[in-house]
């Protein structure tokens, strides 16, 4: 019998290589590890919608995409419009990407640029915001106006703790809330901006609520669980994301009362920091915890610190709003692309106090420069502190695994064996 | 009328075929590899002849090619398979297709071939790692998702979920994902779709080496695999020439060899 078929077009093939890749670390994080919350299968499936099925989610409002974590959502939300953060995790995307820039290129921003060179959105942005933050993304900005998109250069300073680059970073965001709202012919009240500061606090909340769990001798949540949770921010409804997440935090809180564990005792709880897991590319959080261990709280822009540090509003008036909005996200900001980064330490070390960790994993994308260039600082200060730490490259291929699952298990290994001896 | 035969002794299968004066095809048979090359070889050639009702002696030449070729010491001639199945391949397309590329899939091995203008071989690419995407890797599928090998282009067809991807690189580690993937309820159809998109993903990898040029032929065994089939030309996003017998192109051009060094021999003093 002869099968009579038609060759998919290049979107249709696109979207198979991003339905495979997507369902294939679904299956993972769904089977290989025990029983996940019932509440997951909200996140599962949202996955599963969007990135196998190509299910629109805002079909009927106005999208502002963003290409790094510092537009602030607040604002965005104020006017009426969705904010969707392009960070793309995908192979796929970035085997596309690897055609227009230089192949040492961070993967993630290799992997943004192919979706744009594909112009394949299942929720198609209508304007782009591009904080210069790291050189890589900048640039990438130009690269995606040169394909006709509509691009917004958001001025971002490398320094952060002057007072000078606090008051260009509020000039900055002024701006943008300008530009935005005359680009959507919405005006930005009072009123709005305060319910959306309320309603995006209640968000980190929420995290904050769920994250803390985490902190007991049983965590009833693993890692690469709550990177899928964090990681929906990014593009869900963000009135679908606050019920499932308060279901979740619901059922884990029962799962602490009834003990249950998502890993075993004996399991090293591990602090992630470094270049942000973006799903599907959440293969080292998936071998850490395939190799016996649990994450059990994150320093990664993809996670954490879209949450950590809320707007704090001294009067509550339009511009003085604005202010604070601009505020939360320079100060609290964590990147290394800052000339120096002694928070990013503090935050980690406090991470493991607080979590009590066994160890620390930082991972840097190969290509992700400000990441490899502050690895040697960070690893020094752990040291000090007498918290062990692995460093770790990897990039978004599938293949190669084999060799980083030696050195995490061997890293896991070594801190059960300390875990043994403390006892 | 002479007759001259090419004989392709692979890992997996013995494929004989027989041309005449006129380059025409005139029989073919395949047979099981086995555990004696050298003695199935010799048998497989006999019977073919046999049902043909050629005499033995009317066979002027024989050319060996594939992996078992030295070791069948009849042959007048011995040849890499790469070079066979570029002639097989050119041959077996004709007037129909100028074949610039060509995809081999075996029983233990993957190849790409790219051809010039005129046929000669100009740049080749070799799995060189092990089973993984071959066609040992195929029958190790359809035996663990228990179907005959030959069903398996019908599920393909029947998958209607997304394709499962395997992404060992090692046959015995996605043995045990795909055993991982049928326990977790998945349909047997999207596996075997995830298999064969898998392997084309492999192959275009190959392929890519060469550089991948229009006219593009495929043989080999897994060619019969219309799933397969599918697969690679929706990744390469191209119709592939699929010749009327995959499996014999090889021997074919073995065969096709042994006639041109039959009269090289013959006219050159």
């Amino acid at each position: 019998m002869i099968h009579e078929h038609k060759i998919e077009s290049p979107k249709e093939k696109q979207n198979r290589h991003k339905a495979m890749e997507a369902i294939s670390m679904l299956e993972k994080l769904k089977h290989d590890f025990k029983e996940p919350p019932k509440a997951m299968d909200y996140f599962y499936n949202l996955y599963e919608d969007v990135h196998c099925k190509q299910k629109p989610l805002h079909a009927d409002k106005v999208k502002v995409g963003t290409m790094c974590i510092q537009v602030p959502a607040e604002i965005t939300h104020a006017l009426d419009a969705v904010q969707i953060r392009l960070c793309n995790g995908f192979y796929t995307d970035d085997e596309i990407g690897s055609d227009l820039l230089p192949s040492k290129s961070c993967p993630l921003v290799k992997a943004t640029v192919g979706q744009f060179a594909s112009n394949n959105f299942s929720d198609k942005p209508d304007i782009i915001i591009s904080p210069t933050t790291c050189d890589q993304k900048a640039k990438s900005g130009a690269i995606i106006e040169d394909m006709g998109f509509d691009i917004y250069d958001m001025e971002f300073p490398r320094t952060k703790e002057s007072e000078e680059s606090r008051e260009y970073w509020r000039r900055s965001v002024r701006k943008f809330t300008k530009e935005l709202s005359n680009n959507l012919g919405k005006k930005l009240t009072r009123k709005k901006l305060k319910e959306s500061i309320k309603k995006i606090g209640y968000a980190q909340t929420l995290y904050h609520r769920l994250n803390s769990l985490r902190k007991n001798a049983h965590s009833p949540l693993l890692g690469v669980d709550m990177f899928l949770v964090t990681n929906a921010f990014f593009f869900d409804k963000i009135d679908a994301w606050i019920p499932a997440v308060e279901a979740l935090a619901s059922e884990c809180e029962q799962r602490v009362k009834d003990g249950t564990d998502a890993a075993r005792k004996i399991s090293p709880r591990i602090v992630y920091t470094g270049s942000p897991p973006i799903f599907p590319n959440l293969k080292i959080p998936y071998l850490i915890e395939q190799s016996d261990a649990i994450i059990v709280a994150d320093e990664t822009c993809s996670s954490n610190r879209m949450f950590n540090d809320m707007v704090s509003v001294d009067e509550w008036f339009l511009y003085d709003m604005v202010d604070s909005v601009a505020d939360r996200y320079l100060k609290g900001c964590t990147c290394p692309i800052f000339t120096k980064n002694d928070d990013r330490k503090r935050r980690i070390i406090d991470l493991v106090r607080e979590y009590k960790a066994d160890g620390v994993v930082y991972q840097a994308f190969a290509g992700c420069q400000v990441y490899e260039m502050e690895q040697r600082s960070v690893l020094e200060a752990m040291e000090k502190e007498g918290i062990p730490i692995i460093y770790l490259e990897s990039d978004y291929s599938p293949s190669h695994l084999g060799q980083l699952t030696t050195r995490i298990e061997a890293f896991v290994e070594s801190l059960k064996n300390r875990k043994r001896k403390a006892k | 009328m002479k007759y001259f035969a090419g004989i392709d002794i692979g890992s997996t299968a013995i494929k004989v075929a027989l041309i005449n004066e006129n380059k025409e095809l005139i029989g073919h048979k395949i047979s099981a590899s086995g555990s004696m090359f050298y003695k199935y070889a010799k048998q497989s050639l006999k019977d073919m002849l046999n049902e043909l009702s050629i005499d033995t002696n009317d066979l002027v030449y024989t050319v060996s090619t594939g992996y078992g070729r030295k070791l069948f010491k009849e042959a007048d001639e011995n040849i890499s398979e790469i070079t066979a199945n570029a002639l097989g391949a050119r041959a077996a397309a004709g007037d129909k297709c100028n074949i610039k590329t060509i995809i081999n899939i075996g029983g233990q091995d993957s190849k790409a071939i790219s051809l010039d203008e005129d046929g000669n071989v100009v740049n080749f690419a070799m799995n060189d790692r092990c089973a993984a995407g071959t066609g040992k890797f195929l029958d190790v599928v359809a035996m663990n998702l228990e179907l005959e090998v030959d069903e398996l282009g019908e599920y393909h067809f029947k998958s209607s979920g997304t394709p499962l991807a395997i992404n060992s690189t090692c046959a015995v580690f996605a043995e045990s994902e795909i055993i991982g993937l049928l326990g977790n309820d998945n349909s047997v159809e999207d596996i075997v779709a995830g298999v064969h998109y898998s392997i084309a993903k492999r192959i275009i990898k190959l392929v890519k080496r060469v550089g991948i040029k229009d006219s593009i032929y495929f043989d080999g065994g897994p060619a019969l695999n219309q799933g397969l089939v599918h697969a690679i030309e929706n990744e390469l996003s191209k119709k592939i020439f699929i010749p009327e017998f995959p499996q014999i192109t090889t021997s074919f051009g073995a065969a096709i060899l042994a006639h041109e060094s039959y009269q090289y021999e013959r006219d050159v003093k």
